[in-house]
C-alpha cells in the first residue's frame, strides 16, 4: 500500500504526501441553470475541477455563489424543475454520471458518491430509529441483512465514535445531542465506502468544541477510508484546517482554484484575497476589522465585469458579456480574469454592486 | 430600592428554572423536575462597553438574555438597570426600561416580518412609544435606514428584498430607533457569511462610539468576542466559570473549559499549527446533570456534596474570576466542569 502511493505520488507533482492517490472525480464545465418567472439564473456557470483519492478540495463562496447547487448537481440532486444541468461533464471514477439514467443513478447515489448535510435534524428521519438509517443504504447497495447488517451497523458507529452502539443504534433521532447526530449522517455518509464525500457545511450548526471533534472525526475517516471529501464552506478558517486543495467560487464561477498554501500565501484575486482578510483573528486586539464593500452582484442581472477594481470605469459593454478567461498563474493555481480587459488593465473578473 | 454600583446594568445571583416534569399528578409521589437553565449567575456592565457572554448551545447565556430584555421571569436573583431595582419597577418605569433596552437577534429571517415593509418594521416602536407623527416617523426611519449603512428609499420595500446582511443591518436600526441605552445582541452575526460578518461588526461598533451605547453580546465564535468586547463571560451549564477583561481573558485562560473554547478555535493559515486540544465528551444535560467534577482526574468524588453543584468563585487576579466546585477547592482545586464523557476511566 505505502510503495503503490509512492509511485503516485511521484507521478502526480501536486500530491504533498503519499496519502493522495488517483483522480476520483472531474467535473468538467459544469453549468447548471434555474428558469425562473424573472429570468435564466446561472447557478452554476462553467465550473472545472477535480478531486483525487484521499484529497480534500474546499469549495468556498457566499451565500448564493453556487456551491450548494455544485455539489447538488454532482450528486444529481438538483430539483428540476426549475433546475436543469445544461451543460458539461462529471466523471465519476471515469464514467460520466450525467449520461447515466436516474435508474443507474441510483446504485451511483450514496454507494460511490455520498453528501453530508448542514442540518443533522432535517437530514436524519425522525420516524425511524438509527440502526434502519445507517443500515439502509448498505441493505440497497451491498445487499446486507439480519446479523451481518446489524453488526456492520454497529462498526460504522464505532466508526463515527458513538459510545456504546449497539445500545444507541436503537435511538431515535431526538433522543441525540447534535454532535452525535451529525456523527450519525457522517456514518450513513460513509457505510458503502464512496469514493468521493461531499459535506454541505457539516459544521455550521455545532458548537465549537464538537466542531473541532468532527473535523478530526472527518479527518480519521480520510485517512481510514481513502475518501475523497469536497468540503463546502464559508470559513477560511475551516479551509485551513481541512483542505489540500481550494476553489473559490463567486456568482456561479469559480475565480480562483489551487493548492491551499499556494491560495493563502499568495492569493491572486481580490476576491479570495479579501474573503482571508475578513476572517477575524482571535489572537490579535485590531482597531477594525477588513470588510468588502458592496454586494455580490444578483444573479439574474450581473453588472460589468470588473467594477469592483479602481483600474476599470465598467464602459466597456464587452465586460458583461463575454465570459472571464482562467488563466494559469502558477502550478495548478487558476485565476479569473475578465476577458476583454485582462491585457489592456488586467483586470480579475469580479462583478460587483456598489 | 437600588443599588449604589456606577454599572449601567447589574445582574445579581440571577436564576431561571425550567420546570420540565413530574409534578402534577407524579407529583403526588414524586418530585418536580427542573432545568436550571441559569443557576445564579453576577455580572455587572459599564456604561458604553460591550460584555460578552460566550458558551455553548444550551448553557444558558440567551435565556439571561431574555431575562434583561423582560420576556422571561426570572426564578430568582435582581437585576438593576441606571441602580434601579428592574424587576420591581411600576408600569411607567418597566415601560421606560423596555426602550432603554433594545435586542438585535441571531436569524435576520426569522427576526423580520415578512409582510410588513421596513419602513413599518423600523417605525413600528417610534409609533407605539412617541408621540411622532407620520410624517416625523417616515423621516425618522429614513435618518435610520441611512445610519446603518442603507437608503432610505429602501423603506418601502419587504424584507426578503434585501440580502441577510442587509436585513441585519434593518434589525439593527430597529433597536437604534428609541434611543436605546442598552442593545442585546443574541449572536448578531453568526447567522451570516464570514465575509458580511465583518460589516456588521465595524457598523455595531461605529454605532457605539457615536451614540455611546452599550452592549450585552451572545455569542459562540471567540474572534467575534475578541472583536468587539471589552469584558468577557464564560458560562457553562447555568453557570459562569470564568470572568475577566477581553486581554486577560485570552492571554491567560484559566478554566479548562476557556482553555477548550480557545483551543478548538479554527486557524488562520494551513501552517498555524497550533496545539490541538479537543475537548473528549459532550455537556450532560441540565436537567440532571452529575456531579460537579467528575471531568477532573484528580477528584475522587467522595464528597456526597458536590452533586448539588454547588460552583465557588476564587479570584485569579483583580477583575478575573474562575469557578470552582465549592467542595474540593481547597483539597484539590478541582474546577467545576460536569462532562459526559464515556471513555474517561475514573480513578477510585
Amino acid at each position: 500500500m505505502a510503495s503503490e502511493s509512492k509511485t503516485e505520488t511521484a507521478t502526480d507533482s501536486s500530491s504533498s504526501n503519499g496519502r493522495i492517490g488517483e483522480v476520483v472525480l472531474d467535473v468538467k464545465d459544469l453549468k447548471t441553470y434555474f428558469v425562473t418567472r424573472w429570468g435564466v439564473v446561472k447557478a452554476v456557470d462553467g465550473v472545472s475541477f477535480n478531486l483525487r483519492k484521499g484529497e480534500t478540495l474546499g469549495i468556498v463562496g457566499e451565500s448564493g455563489s453556487g456551491k450548494s447547487v455544485t455539489s447538488l448537481s454532482v450528486m444529481r440532486l438538483v430539483p428540476s424543475p426549475p433546475g436543469h444541468i445544461v451543460g458539461g461533464e462529471v466523471y465519476l471514477q471515469g464514467e460520466n454520471i450525467l449520461d447515466l439514467s436516474e435508474k443507474d443513478m441510483e446504485s451511483v447515489r450514496g454507494s460511490r458518491v455520498a453528501m453530508v448535510l448542514q442540518d443533522p435534524m432535517t437530514a436524519l428521519n425522525p420516524v425511524f430509529d438509527i440502526e434502519d438509517q445507517v443500515g439502509e443504504a448498505m441493505k440497497i447497495h451491498e445487499g446486507l441483512k439480519g446479523d451481518g447488517l446489524k453488526a456492520t451497523v454497529i462498526d460504522m458507529l464505532r466508526k463515527v465514535r458513538i459510545p456504546a452502539p449497539d445500545i444507541r443504534m436503537k435511538d431515535f433521532p431526538h433522543q441525540l445531542s447534535g454532535g452525535m447526530r451529525q456523527r450519525v449522517v457522517g456514518a450513513i455518509g460513509i457505510s458503502c465506502s464512496p469514493a468521493v464525500l461531499i459535506a454541505d457545511e457539516p459544521t455550521t450548526s455545532l458548537d465549537a468544541t464538537i466542531q473541532a471533534q468532527y473535523l478530526r472525526l472527518l479527518r480519521e475517516l480520510q485517512e481510514d477510508t481513502g475518501v475523497g471529501i469536497i468540503f463546502i464552506t464559508h470559513d477560511f478558517g475551516i479551509v485551513a484546517k481541512m483542505c489540500d486543495r481550494v476553489a473559490v467560487m463567486y456568482a456561479g464561477k469559480i475565480v480562483e482554484q489551487g493548492d491551499v498554501r499556494t491560495i493563502f500565501n499568495n492569493p491572486i484575486h481580490p476576491y479570495t484575497e479579501a474573503l482571508i482578510k475578513s476572517v477575524p483573528k482571535m489572537e490579535e486586539n485590531v482597531e477594525r476589522l477588513y470588510a468588502i464593500p458592496g454586494n455580490p452582484p444578483s444573479v439574474t442581472n450581473r453588472p460589468s465585469g470588473c467594477n469592483f477594481q479602481p483600474q476599470c470605469d465598467g464602459s466597456n459593454p464587452d465586460c458583461v458579456t463575454q465570459e472571464p478567461i482562467l488563466v494559469e498563474e502558477g502550478p495548478e493555481h487558476w485565476v479569473a480574469y475578465c476577458a476583454p480587459c485582462k491585457d489592456t488593465h488586467g483586470c480579475k473578473w469580479f462583478p460587483r454592486d456598489i | 430600592m437600588t443599588s449604589e454600583s456606577g454599572a449601567l446594568l447589574q445582574i445579581k445571583n440571577l436564576k431561571k428554572h425550567f420546570h420540565v416534569g413530574g409534578g402534577f399528578l407524579g407529583g403526588l409521589g414524586g418530585q418536580k423536575t427542573y432545568l436550571k437553565a441559569v443557576d445564579g449567575i453576577d455580572l455587572e456592565i459599564e456604561p458604553g462597553t460591550t460584555y460578552g457572554l460566550v458558551g455553548e448551545s444550551g448553557c444558558g447565556k440567551s435565556t439571561t438574555a431574555k431575562m434583561v430584555l423582560m420576556l422571561e421571569e426570572p426564578t430568582e436573583g435582581e437585576i438593576y438597570f441606571e441602580g434601579q431595582d428592574a424587576l420591581n419597577m411600576n408600569r411607567e418605569g418597566r415601560k421606560n426600561y423596555k426602550s432603554s433596552v433594545q435586542a438585535v437577534f441571531q436569524d435576520p429571517w426569522a427576526s423580520l416580518n415578512p409582510r410588513m415593509r421596513v419602513e413599518n418594521i423600523i417605525g413600528e416602536p417610534l409609533e407605539i412609544n412617541t408621540t411622532l407623527s407620520r410624517k416625523e416617523i417616515r423621516t425618522k426611519v429614513g435618518d435610520l435606514l441611512e445610519e446603518v449603512g442603507l437608503q432610505p428609499y429602501q423603506a418601502g420595500l419587504y424584507p426578503h428584498e434585501f440580502s441577510g446582511g442587509q436585513r441585519q443591518r434593518i434589525g439593527v436600526a430597529r433597536s437604534l430607533a428609541l434611543n436605546p441605552k442598552l442593545i442585546v445582541l443574541d449572536e448578531p452575526v453568526s447567522a451570516l457569511d464570514v465575509s458580511i460578518r465583518a460589516q456588521i461588526m465595524n457598523l455595531l461598533m461605529d454605532l457605539q462610539k457615536e451614540h455611546g451605547l452599550t452592549y450585552l453580546l451572545i455569542a459562540h465564535h471567540l474572534a467575534t468576542v475578541r472583536y468587539m468586547c471589552d469584558k468577557i463571560g464564560v458560562m457553562y451549564l447555568g453557570h459562569m466559570v470564568e470572568e475577566a477583561t477581553t486581554d486577560e481573558l485570552f492571554d491567560n485562560p484559566t478554566h479548562p473549559y476557556t482553555q477548550a473554547l480557545i483551543g478548538a478555535a479554527l486557524p488562520y493559515h494551513p501552517d498555524d499549527e497550533k496545539e490541538e486540544s479537543i475537548l473528549e465528551g459532550e455537556v450532560p444535560s441540565p436537567i440532571d446533570p452529575p456531579s460537579c467534577c467528575s471531568y477532573i482526574p484528580n477528584c475522587p468524588e467522595t464528597f456526597a456534596e458536590c452533586n448539588d453543584n454547588v460552583v465557588a468563585t476564587k479570584t485569579v487576579s483583580p477583575g478575573h474570576t474562575v469557578g470552582h466546585c465549592a467542595h474540593c477547592v481547597d483539597h484539590y482545586g478541582c474546577y467545576w466542569f460536569p462532562r459526559v464523557n464515556p471513555n474517561i476511566e475514573r480513578n477510585q
